[in-house]
Formats: structure tokens, C-alpha cells, sequence
């Protein structure tokens, strides 16, 4: 049974809901996926699932773009209603019809809608019959059995990419293409089975995995706790995973080793890791030098804006030739006049132009696909405004939703956290986690500095108790800032020794603790089970996801199998994820700051510092705008 | 004297020249030159116009998401909030006189209401339109205030702190709403929360300066405990239940701003 259809108005009101139905929604579904899908830049997804007060529905959904409107449907999951898409092309199609803005009570729209599901659960029931009479069916209807078997595993892509490219009109040539092709790709919301199955068929690839474990990701985040079975179903997942990126880090050093021999000439500023040895023998270190002036986090950063005039101009160099000779002067006189609706086709070209810039940017590619969806899906069946071309339209679409993606959703004024915390008597603790050689010690550092700058008292905790050499890096910037530092060697467990700073911590008053933990591959399940111990023992105020700016497609993997493994090995009841994000080594990647969106996408967490530089003072807030600007540019 | 003379004759010669110039110009170039130099000149003077209108009729709703703003917006245009609403995803918008002043006879001056989402992602939003605010009402939730107490003040500061509200000194509701509600906090408690909020505010704000968070300006009064009448402009609190269509106090603060 269909639990509820809504229309309403993108600016929040709502038009028409189905009355006959009546039994009230338990939660509250429809914000949740406003909140947690639409307005995240997801609208591209296929279905949302919603978990809370004892509901397990999932929500389908249509926009009406040109006139602004929303339709979704909400079912219960176990149900697989397979007529939702179909049911919500219809609905849109008729209530465009009758629709008044001025209007603002639909009643008599109850009798065509009766009528339209009646007709929709008629043609979903005669597909069930020709399919189960015709062995092979043909065509549409071939799509449409291939749906409804894959269907019942749950909501998936190959549903609705079948129902609602239906109603473009633009037939069904390229669909077959298509729904192979997103087979792969769209099974992130089946269960078990038809997931184990495709991993078997061997079609899967990293890109795959990833994209599990984003929409698990998704799911975890709106739901918070997961049930055991979806533990353990993770968990073979994970293995999986694990396997196909096994051949990663290899490729990885040498990258690394590339931007090494960049930053040489300035590296050995900060950088104490091979310098140091334990007799104090660089006591010498001068302590002056920590005063290195005041920290970027606090200058108001003047962005340069090289190239601005050129923007406009930039789409039409993207596109293929052949598109620009297709008639400079139908764009013309289209731009004068308003074209009528924008269709898919439109937008293919320079969405795909636009994709493919964004991933020049180092955004990774799942990202950058994802996004374009979305932006589809707020385009398509828009107006164009008069004196505009499809690709600035497209270009300002898009410009919002990365604004949007990047503006943070809580407040990242840490300082005044801190001066909460102060206020309880307790320490305000933030732990630093990340892959290794990413310089999370550094950046600790620079942290530490920024805070001192700001009269906050800090203390840095040691628990990287598994490289050697870790301990006395730490040291040395504790030396150098002067501030205390908390070890105990390296035998112990990171996570007691995080506890013990912690509780020293609030003896001797200390605002601040900053917690140092071990780099770690997000796939070595011991060091990922240490870390959550550490997590879930201490509870964090902030814990910081330390990551490079150069990552490219390999960003997502890191977060979403980070985020992943802390809340599958989480042991309390409430899960914590990854808060913040700090970004290292962006002074070294010039204008591929995709990394700094792709994190920012898959965790949901914001970007709080950049590190910038090789001095205490180089770490800086993101600026939102300048990315954007840089994105797109 | 002479001067003069002599001026008159070099313009008579002048003016003769420009004559035999404009006959040896075919006619209808001269039309279209008159006719080009006619336009310019309207749309000169019409964006002079619309330049100068610089009474702006703009009011702002703004707030966390689900403060009942949208239901606000509805209230005061059609008195009523229909179905009820979601989280709005665009701002909704609209220039007309309210609807307690439709049975009102004589011409009332329209207001140009806007109701910005309240959603962190879609914040950016309030910037574009705080160029042209003439008065902005935030929208309290008093019923859930407590959890949303923090975030509510930090957005209120972003804008009390924002160049366009300080240097035009534009006046800002501090609107509790929900109070059909029993539980519902008192607008005397609200604002005393907020005012502490915002005080600590003040102190970590006062030490970062981003380039992000645009905080243009600082408020209150150095060495003083921050309270709302600290600020440049006007910062009034009132109560009211958009529900229930209970927004007397909005709209006698919208026309203050407003003249009808
Ligand atoms: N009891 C009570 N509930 C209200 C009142 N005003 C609004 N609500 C409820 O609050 C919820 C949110 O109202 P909206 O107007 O959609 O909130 P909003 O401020 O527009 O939220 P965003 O669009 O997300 O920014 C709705 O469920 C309303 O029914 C009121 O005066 N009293
Ligand atoms: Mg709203």
C-alpha cells in the first residue's frame, strides 16, 4: 500500500496530499528527505530509505522543475511498490495540468488521482501477467520484467531509470545500454543476496565498492545505529573492498614520494620526524622560534580572482565542435527568447562538459557524476530564462549546489566549543585521525598554535604508540610551542593513554587536548578496531579526519571506509563518526582542490582547517566561495 | 563686447554647417539616429527611477529551519497556512498588502515579504537578499527553543554583525513564535538566553576573523555584558503563533518599517 503522496511547492508549502489514504506518517519522512537527500545534493539517487520510530519506508520522488513542484510517494519498504514510478510520472503530468500558482487547495484533484492509481495499478498488474505468460518479452516490457524482478530486492536505479525516462518521451534505445550499465552501479540499495550475487559476477570494480559504501554511508548517517545483520553484511563487503583496492598502495608511495621531492626544499621547517633523537640532543631547538607571528586561521584571505571575466565565455570552449556549429545563431535568438522547456538532451552535453572539468579538478569521479545528477534533476523541465545559454544555466545550477555541499552545517567556531567546555570544567578533546604520512602531527601542531594564539591552554596526548619515532615528533613541537605533552611510551594502548591525558588533562586545567593517533590504512582492520576503542572510550569532542588535498578519486574511499569501519566497530550505542575535516598540503595542488569536495560530499563533515604551508602559522579556514570559484573556473 | 559679437557669427556659421550636414544625410538614417538617441534617453530615465526607489518594501523572515517561517509567510499573506508545509528548499516570495489590511479601504502601500529557508546549506541564501532588507524578522522556535538556543543566536549574530544590517541600521523582530503552545518559552526568557549566547559569541568571534563567516562587525559595548539595545539598529522582541494566524505584533512591526 502506498502510505502517503504529497505535492508541494519547492518553497515548502504543501499543495495536495492523498486524504483516502489517511493514516497519519510515523516521523517525519518527507523533511528528513529534504534534508538528508534533496538538499544534500542526492536528488540524482533513485530512492530514499527512512528508518526512525518504528518506520522502515522508502521514498520516491519526482520535481516538476519549471513550475517548482515536488511529488513524493512514501511506502513501506517490505512492500516494493512497483508502480511508484510510474504512479508519480502520471500524478505530475495531470497536476501540472490543473496547477495555479495562485491556487492553493487541489480537492478536486482527489478524483483524478483516484482514478490515475487505479490505472497505474492495472498496468503494473498486466506487466506481472505478460511476463509470467511471455517467456521473453520484448522491449519495454523486457525492461520492465528485468524491473520487477530486481525490484523486489528493494527500491533500486534500474526502476526508475526505466519509469522515468519514460515519460521524456525519448524512447527506449538507449536504455538497454543504460540499465546494464547501472547495474553495477545501482544495486547500492539491495540486500544481501543480489549484493553477494553481483560481487560474484565479478562486475564490480573499485568505483562499486565505493559506491556501497557511500549509500551505506547515507543511510548510516540518517539512521545513526545499525542493526547486527547490517554489520555483518558490511563487514563482507568491507573484505571485499579490501581486496580489489589491494593494489593501491603501491601506487600510492610513489605518489607520495612526487610530492615529497616537491616540498623538499621546505620540508625540514616542521618536519621532525627523522630528526629527532631521543637524548635530547636537540634541546637546542630554539623555543623563540615558535613565535612564528600570527597564525593564516585569523588573516582575512584575499582571493584573487585570475580569470574571472573569462567564465562566461569558458562553457562553449568545452563543448564539441560540432555542437557549436549546430547553430550559433539558434543559440542566439534561444537566448533572446527563452527557450521552452530544457530536455535531457540539452543538458547531456554540458553536464558532461562540466564533469569532466570538475574532475581536471580532482574531484573524484563518483562525486563529480553524483553532482551532475543532481543538477539534472533540478534542470530538467526548467524554463530557460531569456538572455541565458544552457550551458551558464547549467554552470549557475551547479554553482549553488556546490555552495550548498560546502557550507557547513554546524558551526565550526571551535574556539567557542572550547569556551563551552570550559564552562563544564572539562577539556575540550580533539582526536586527529587519518591514513599515514599525511601530517597529522604537523598539522596538530599548527592547530596547537593557532589555539595558543587565542589564550586557550592545550595539551598534546601521544598515542601514535605504534610508529617509532612518533613520540618524540610530537615531542619536539611540544618543546618548541611549549605547551605540555602527555606520553607513555609506546607499549601501552593508545586508547588508555588517551584517557590518562585526558583525566591529567582536567587535573592541571588544560582548555585543550589534542590527541595524536597512529596513521592507518583504512582497510587494516586492527589499527581501525584500536582507533574506534580509542573513540568510543574517550568521546571526543571533535574528531578530525586528517587528510591530503592531493587525493583524488582514492578521497572517497579513505572517508566513506574510515566512517564505515568507526561504526561498525562501534561498541556503544551511539556511533561517532568522522566531525571535521582538515585538509593538508594545499598549498601544493594549485587549482585541483576537488579533494576538498569530494570529502566534503561523501562525509558530510566540514572542511574546519587547510593547512598551507610548512610554519606553525600556515593553517586556514576553507574558503567556500574561492573553491567554488576555483571548481569551476 | 566684440567677444560676444564674434561668437554670434562663429555659431551662425556653425549652426549653417550642421544644417547643410544634416540635409546631405539621407532621412531615414536621420529618423533612426533620432529615434536611437529617444530611446537611450527613456531607458536612461527609467533606471534612474528604478534606481532611486530607495525606499525599499523589503521585509525578511528569517530563522532556523523549522521555525515556522513559511507558515508565517502564508499567514500574513493569505491568513491561513493551508496544509500545512515542509522544509522549504527556495525562498518563498511575494509583494502584497497583508491580508488583515484587505477589507482596509484606500491605497496600501504593497510589502515585499520574502522567507528565506532556514537550512545551514542554504544560508548563502540571506546574504543575496540583505542588500535590499528594510526590516528582517527572526523567526524563534519557543516551543524546541532550548536544543536550538545556540544555533538560533549564532545565526542571529551573522546577521546583527552583517555589514548591510549595521551600516543601514535595518531593524530586526526577534519573533518567538509557536506560543499557542503551553509549553511555549516567554519572550523575556528568549531574549535573555540569546543575549547570553550571543555574548559568548562575542568573545570567540572577536578573536577570528574569517574570510567565510562574514562578520563585518562587531557588536555591543567593549567591557559591557551584550545585550540586544547594544546594537546599531533596532532589536525588538515579540511573540507570536503563526498556527493560529496570531501575528498582530508581526505585522504592526512590518508597518512601522512600511508606511502603508
Ligand atoms: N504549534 C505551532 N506549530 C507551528 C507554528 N508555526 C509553525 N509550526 C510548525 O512548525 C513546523 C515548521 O514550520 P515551517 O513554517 O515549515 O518552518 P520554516 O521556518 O519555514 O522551516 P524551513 O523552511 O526549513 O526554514 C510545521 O510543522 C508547523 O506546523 C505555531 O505557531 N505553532
Ligand atoms: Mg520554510
Amino acid at each position: 500500500m502506498l502510505e502517503q503522496l504529497l505535492i508541494f511547492t519547492r518553497g515548502g508549502l504543501i499543495l495536495w496530499t492523498c486524504k483516502e489514504i489517511g493514516n497519519a506518517l510515523k516521523g517525519s519522512p518527507i523533511d528528513t528527505l529534504i534534508r538528508s537527500c534533496l538538499l544534500e545534493e542526492r536528488s540524482g539517487d533513485v530512492s530514499f530509505n527512512y528508518d526512525a520510530h518504528g518506520a522502515a519506508y522508502t521514498l520516491k520522488w519526482t520535481f516538476h522543475n519549471d513550475l517548482g513542484l515536488v511529488f513524493v510517494a512514501v511506502y513501506q519498504r517490505i512492500l516494493h511498490l512497483l508502480y511508484v514510478d510510474d504512479l508519480l510520472s502520471v500524478v505530475k503530468q495531470s497536476f501540472s495540468e490543473i496547477y495555479d500558482p495562485k491556487r492553493m487547495a487541489y480537492d478536486d484533484f482527489d478524483e483524478t488521482f483516484r482514478q490515475l492509481r487505479k490505472e497505474a495499478e492495472a498496468r503494473a498488474e498486466e506487466l506481472r501477467k505478460t511476463k509470467q505468460v511471455v517467456g521473453k518479452p520484448v522491449s519495454s516490457v523486457k525492461k520492465q520484467g528485468q524491473v520487477s524482478k530486481a525490484g523486489l530486492e528493494g527500491g533500486n536505479k534500474k526502476m526508475s531509470e526505466g519509469g522515468s525516462k519514460k515519460d521524456d518521451g525519448d524512447g527506449n534505445k538507449a536504455k538497454v545500454g543504460n540499465l546494464t550499465n547501472g547495474h553495477s552501479n545501482g544495486n547500492h540499495r539491495m540486500e544481501d543476496d543480489s549484493q553477494k550475487t553481483d560481487l560474484a559476477n565479478g562486475k564490480e570494480n573499485t568505483t562499486d565498492n565505493v559506491a556501497l559504501d557511500l549509500s551505506k554511508l547515507q543511510k548510516l548517517r540518517s539512521k545513526g545505529v545499525r542493526g547486527r545483520g547490517g554489520i555483518r553484511k558490511a563487514d563482507s563487503i568491507g573484505n571485499k573492498g579490501s581486496k580489489v583496492t589491494a593494489a593501491e598502495p603501491a601506487k600510492k608511495a610513489t605518489k607520495k614520494n612526487r610530492v615529497w621531492d616537491d616540498a623538499a626544499p621546505k620540508k625540514e621547517k616542521l618536519d621532525f620526524t627523522d630528526s629527532v633523537d631521543e637524548n635530547g640532543s636537540n634541546d637546542h631547538v630554539d623555543i623563540a622560534a615558535a613565535d612564528q607571528g600570527e597564525s593564516m586561521m585569523d588573516k582575512e584571505e584575499v582571493f584573487s580572482s585570475d580569470s574571472e571575466s573569462e567564465d562566461d565565455d569558458e562553457p562553449g570552449s568545452d563543448e564539441k565542435p560540432e555542437a557549436k556549429k549546430k547553430g550559433w545563431f539558434s543559440s542566439v535568438f534561444q537566448s533572446i527568447t527563452g527557450k521552452a522547456n530544457l530536455e535531457r538532451t540539452d543538458l547531456e552535453q554540458p553536464l558532461k562538459a562540466l564533469k569532466e572539468r570538475l574532475m581536471t579538478k580532482n574531484v573524484a569521479e563518483e562525486i563529480a557524476g553524483k553532482l551532475c545528477e543532481s543538477v539534472e534533476a533540478s534542470l530538467e523541465g526548467k524554463k530557460l530564462a531569456s538572455f541565458t545559454r544552457i550551458s551558464s544555466t547549467v554552470q549557475g545550477a551547479m554553482e549553488d549546489a556546490l555552495i550548498r555541499i560546502l557550507t557547513p552545517t554546524r558551526s565550526i567556531d571551535i574556539l567557542r566549543d572550547v569556551h563551552a567546555a570550559k564552562e563544564q570544567r572539562r577539556p575540550y578533546v580533539v582526536v586527529f585521525v587519518g591514513v599515514n604520512g599525511v601530517g597529522k602531527s604537523t598539522n596538530l601542531a599548527k592547530v596547537a598554535y593557532w589555539l595558543l594564539q587565542h589564550k586557550v591552554s592545550v595539551m598534546m596526548a601521544a598515542c601514535d604508540t605504534f610508529r617509532s619515532g612518533a613520540v618524540e615528533q610530537l615531542r619536539t613541537h611540544a618543546r618548541r610551542l611549549q605547551v605540555p605533552i602527555f606520553e607513555k611510551g609506546y607499549e601501552k594502548d593508545p586508547a588508555v593513554v588517551a584517557k590518562e591525558a585526558i583525566q591529567e588533562a582536567t587535573r592541571n586545567g588544560s582548555d585543550v587536548v589534542l590527541v595524536d593517533t597512529a596513521g592507518r590504512m583504512q582497510d587494516n582492520e586492527p589499527l581501525m578496531r584500536a582507533l574506534s576503542k580509542l573513540i568510543n572510550l574517550n568521546n571526543p569532542d571533535l574528531v578530525l579526519f586528517v587528510g591530503e588535498a592531493l587525493v583524488g578519486n582514492e578521497a572517497v574511499d579513505q572517508l566513506s571506509k574510515f566512517n564505515q569501519k568507526l561504526s561498525d566497530l562501534s561498541t556503544s550505542g551511539n556511533t561517532r563518526l568522522i566531525d571535521g575535516i582538515l585538509l593538508t598540503k594545499f598549498d601544493t595542488i594549485d587549482d585541483k582542490v576537488g579533494a576538498a569536495l569530494s570529502m566534503v560530499y561523501i562525509s558530510g563533515a566540514p572542511v574546519m582547517f587547510v593547512g598551507c604551508g610548512q610554519s606553525y602559522p600556515d593553517l586556514k579556514k576553507l574558503n567556500v566561495k574561492a573553491i567554488v570559484k576555483t571548481l569551476l573556473k | 563686447m566684440e567677444n560676444l559679437e564674434d561668437l554670434k557669427i562663429l555659431a551662425e556659421q556653425w549652426s549653417h554647417q550642421g544644417i547643410e550636414y544634416l540635409q546631405k544625410i539621407p532621412p531615414t538614417q536621420l529618423y533612426v539616429a533620432i529615434g536611437v538617441l529617444l530611446l537611450t534617453t527613456i531607458l536612461f530615465l527609467l533606471s534612474i527611477r528604478l534606481f532611486r526607489r530607495t525606499k525599499s518594501n523589503t521585509v525578511l523572515l528569517s530563522g532556523l529551519s523549522g521555525s515556522g517561517k513559511t507558515v508565517l509567510f502564508y499567514q500574513l499573506r493569505d491568513g491561513s497556512s493551508h496544509q500545512g508545509t515542509v522544509t522549504s528548499m527556495e525562498p518563498n516570495e511575494g509583494t502584497f498588502i497583508l491580508h488583515s489590511e484587505k477589507a482596509k479601504k484606500g491605497k496600501i502601500k504593497p510589502v515585499h515579504l520574502v522567507d528565506v529557508p532556514g537550512h545551514s546549506r542554504l544560508r548563502p541564501k540571506l546574504e543575496e537578499f540583505l542588500p535590499q532588507a528594510a526590516a528582517i524578522v527572526f523567526v524563534v522556535d519557543a516551543l524546541e527553543f532550548l536544543p536550538n538556543c545556540r544555533a538560533a543566536s549564532e545565526y542571529l549574530y551573522d546577521i546583527l554583525t552583517n555589514a548591510n544590517v549595521v551600516k543601514k541600521k535595518i531593524p530586526v523582530l526577534l519573533c518567538c513564535n509557536k506560543t499557542d503552545k503551553l509549553t511555549a518559552h516567554t519572550k523575556e526568557f528568549i531574549r535573555k538566553q540569546m543575549e547570553k549566547e550571543i555574548e559568548k559569541l562575542r568573545a570567540s568571534r572577536s578573536a577570528i576573523s574569517t574570510a567565510d563567516i562574514a562578520n563585518d562587525f562587531t557588536i555591543g559595548i567593549e567591557g559591557e555584558v551584550f545585550s540586544f539595545s547594544h546594537c546599531y539598529n533596532k532589536v525588538i522582541v515579540a511573540e507570536a503563533s503563526g498556527l493560529n494566524g496570531e501575528t498582530v505584533q508581526v505585522q504592526d512591526f512590518i508597518r512601522e518599517y512600511i508606511k502603508p
